[in-house]
């Protein structure tokens, strides 16, 4: 069930600067078949018209124009590769991405299996190194940083939402959302834990282990341990994948909800165009390269 | 938080966890019974001969502070040479003859009318003082543990002695027969292998020592006010390098099972590691989540431990009356700290393997 509490994220007031920044940001009503009727959405974060494009443009190749790109992007991918070796033969899952999110957008990322989106956004999360180009996770260069560099990184800006869920087995939902916040490093925020699971709908299930819960629940807990900490960044990974048509929808809405009214800004990937129309904008990837960017509507 | 983790991860497998634990408890009832037992036994031998009562011991040259590996080279004459010497009251040539036919038993050769002069008698619980050659006294905690009584037949050495008496235990030994009737089954006529010298009073004893030296150059002469300090493991040869190896094998024991749990630990939670990853959680954390569950079973496998060793000194104890194992405070601590380094030891390369774990490959485990 969903509450509808505000809270106050720091990334709701990146977006607000976005609003008034006059990049495009002009609230508009959605047309989306499942959002349009719930969710007032901003213009400015990558709704995209074709003929506008200048392809010369890192930010317009990602699906921004130029009006767009004036806004600090929160995620910058520029000429990004990543390799995987198998054995002695290179093989490539990302052949120069450039990619831009501004904060505060719920960006979809589609494509076939094997075009390089999982990998697009582990680069992304720093879970993966890249080989060549440009990484920039607000502000932050990853490309230059090691290992504990960017697990740092992901401690306090990225949120992680997987398509199994993988929460720790052996904690209830209560220890698998306030480790990340033992994690972090701030100790355990009572007020802010029981804001985010009476968000998500957790405050009965809060003593289940997962192997007593839904795949939906289950699902709910990982969206609330990565927004625990209150991340710049919510990256997704198929994470309706293993749901069904009731639970899934139950996700994405709380997905919107959360970029909606906390402004948090979210990457997903997923295979389901339905899925897609929960988000901002949908960007394609193919063969390792991103091929357009349509608008979700 | 992470002790939450840590608690519920080494109960989610509770027979690896249940193995670990005896495992280290082993190892540390090991190293508490085998020190207890070493020590303790030097201990109650000590507290034996300070019974007699005697204020000075002389040895042959280079005898060992453990009588048991006395011979008997000196002539039985050298008792009334000390019996002229200024201060001394009484001297007691003793004879002894280590024995291991039904136990280990060293056996004092005495004579009774000299022996009685030095340590003021036995004290008699059944019979009487030896009368006969082949009358043999036994002390209260051999003839339990033997099941002898008065007036039956002990046999030692392959002669059947006569049980006169069962004494007092801690004057000396747990047997005693005439001193001339050991010499004979052992071929040391006129031998002693130690004299116990009783003085006029206690405080001349270092004038009786160095009016002794110069007539017994190079004889071992002790004060047995210290023979309790002497009486330790680095006197022993060997000794040390036994208890040393038997702690190293404990250790071993301890070092490999946690090894090899913590090992498969970290195989099996591959994919917990790169959960941990994915949220943030950098190589220390992992590291420590891991020692910490090592620490946490060690901690309980040392409870475990003590446990046994009380429990396995009640059984020694009542399977085996003379054994005397002495548990110290000095020595759990040790064994506690030993098993926890071993134990830490051997988690750590699994725990720096684990925290070196890609994360990206850790989540694709299965």
């Amino acid at each position: 069930m969903l509450c509808g509490v505000k809270i106050c994220f720091p990334s709701y007031q990146i977006s607000k600067q976005s609003e008034s920044s006059g990049c495009g940001n002009k609230p508009f009503h959605t047309s989306s078949k499942r959002t349009g009727s719930k969710f007032t959405r901003f213009a400015g974060y990558g709704l995209v018209r074709k003929g506008n494009r200048d392809y010369n443009n890192p930010a317009c190749r990602s699906g921004l124009t130029h009006k767009e790109s004036r806004v600090e992007p929160i995620v910058v991918t520029e000429n990004l590769w990543k390799l995987y070796h198998a054995g002695k033969v290179e093989v490539p899952a990302l052949r120069g991405v450039n990619f831009r999110v501004l904060p505060g957008e719920f960006v979809t990322v589609m494509g076939p299996s094997g075009c390089g989106k999982s990998s697009l956004l582990y680069v992304i999360g720093g879970l993966a190194q890249a080989s060549r180009g440009k990484v920039l996770v607000d502000g932050n260069d990853l490309v230059t940083m090691n290992d504990s560099e960017r697990t740092k990184l992901r401690r306090h800006k990225i949120g992680f939402v997987f398509q199994r869920f993988n929460l720790l087995p052996t904690l209830d939902a209560r220890g698998n959302i306030a480790i990340a916040q033992h994690i972090y490093g701030d100790g355990f925020d009572p007020h802010r834990f029981e804001v985010v699971t009476k968000l998500l709908g957790l405050t009965e299930r809060l003593r289940h282990r997962p192997s007593e819960m839904s795949g939906g629940e289950q699902q709910r807990v990982a969206i609330a341990r990565a927004i625990i900490n209150e991340p710049k960044i919510i990256l997704a990974d198929e994470p309706t994948g293993n749901l069904d048509t009731q639970n899934s929808e139950i996700v994405l809405s709380m997905l919107r909800q959360l970029n909606k009214e906390l402004g948090q800004t979210i990457v997903m990937i997923t295979h389901n165009p339905e899925a897609a129309e929960y988000s901002d904008r949908a960007v394609h990837m193919r063969d390792g390269v991103i091929v357009d960017g349509i608008p979700a509507d | 938080m992470i002790w939450q983790l840590i608690v519920n991860n080494v109960m989610r497998r509770p027979v690896r966890t249940v193995v670990s634990i005896i495992a280290v408890g082993v190892e540390v009832a090991l190293v508490i019974l085998i020190v207890g037992l070493t020590s303790g036994l030097l201990q109650e031998t000590a507290k034996r001969i300070e019974g007699i009562g005697a204020d000075i011991m002389l040895q042959p040259p280079s005898a060992s502070v453990f009588l048991a590996f006395s011979g008997a080279p000196m002539p039985i004459k050298i008792a009334d040479r000390l019996r002229e010497l200024k201060y001394v009251q009484a001297v007691a040539p003793v004879l002894l003859q280590f024995s291991s036919s039904g136990g280990v038993d060293v056996i004092y050769g005495i004579d009774p009318k000299s022996f009685r002069e030095v340590s003021g008698g036995f004290v008699f619980l059944e019979g009487h003082d030896m009368e006969g050659p082949d009358d043999i006294l036994v002390d209260d905690w051999a003839a339990k543990a033997k099941n002898v009584t008065v007036g039956g037949t002990f046999r030692l050495l392959d002669h059947d002695f006569h049980v006169a008496g069962i004494v007092e235990h801690g004057k000396g030994a747990r047997l005693f027969v005439p001193i001339a009737t050991l010499q004979d089954l052992s071929g040391s006529r006129d031998k002693a292998s130690v004299f116990f010298i009783k003085n006029t009073r206690p405080e001349h004893t270092q004038a009786v020592i160095d009016e002794m030296k110069p007539i017994f150059p190079g004889y071992e002469i002790r004060p047995l006010k210290d023979f309790l300090s002497l009486m330790s493991a680095t006197n022993l040869p060997g000794l040390n390098a036994f208890i040393d190896s038997m702690i190293a094998l404990a250790v071993a024991i301890g070092f490999l099972v946690i090894l090899l749990s913590m090992y498969t630990t970290v195989i099996e939670r591959t994919r917990d590691i790169g959960i941990l990853k994915s949220i943030g959680a950098s190589k220390a954390y992992i590291m420590r989540a891991l020692l910490g569950e090592s620490i946490l079973i060690c901690v309980i496998g040392v409870g475990v431990g003590i446990f046994i060793s009380y429990v396995a000194r009640m059984m020694f104890l009542s399977s085996f009356p003379t054994l005397s194992i002495l548990i110290s405070p000095d020595w759990i601590v040790r064994a506690a700290v030993i098993a926890l380094s071993g134990g830490l030891l051997g988690a750590s390369y699994p725990a720096w393997l684990a925290s070196r774990k890609d994360a990206l490959e850790s989540l694709s485990y299965d």
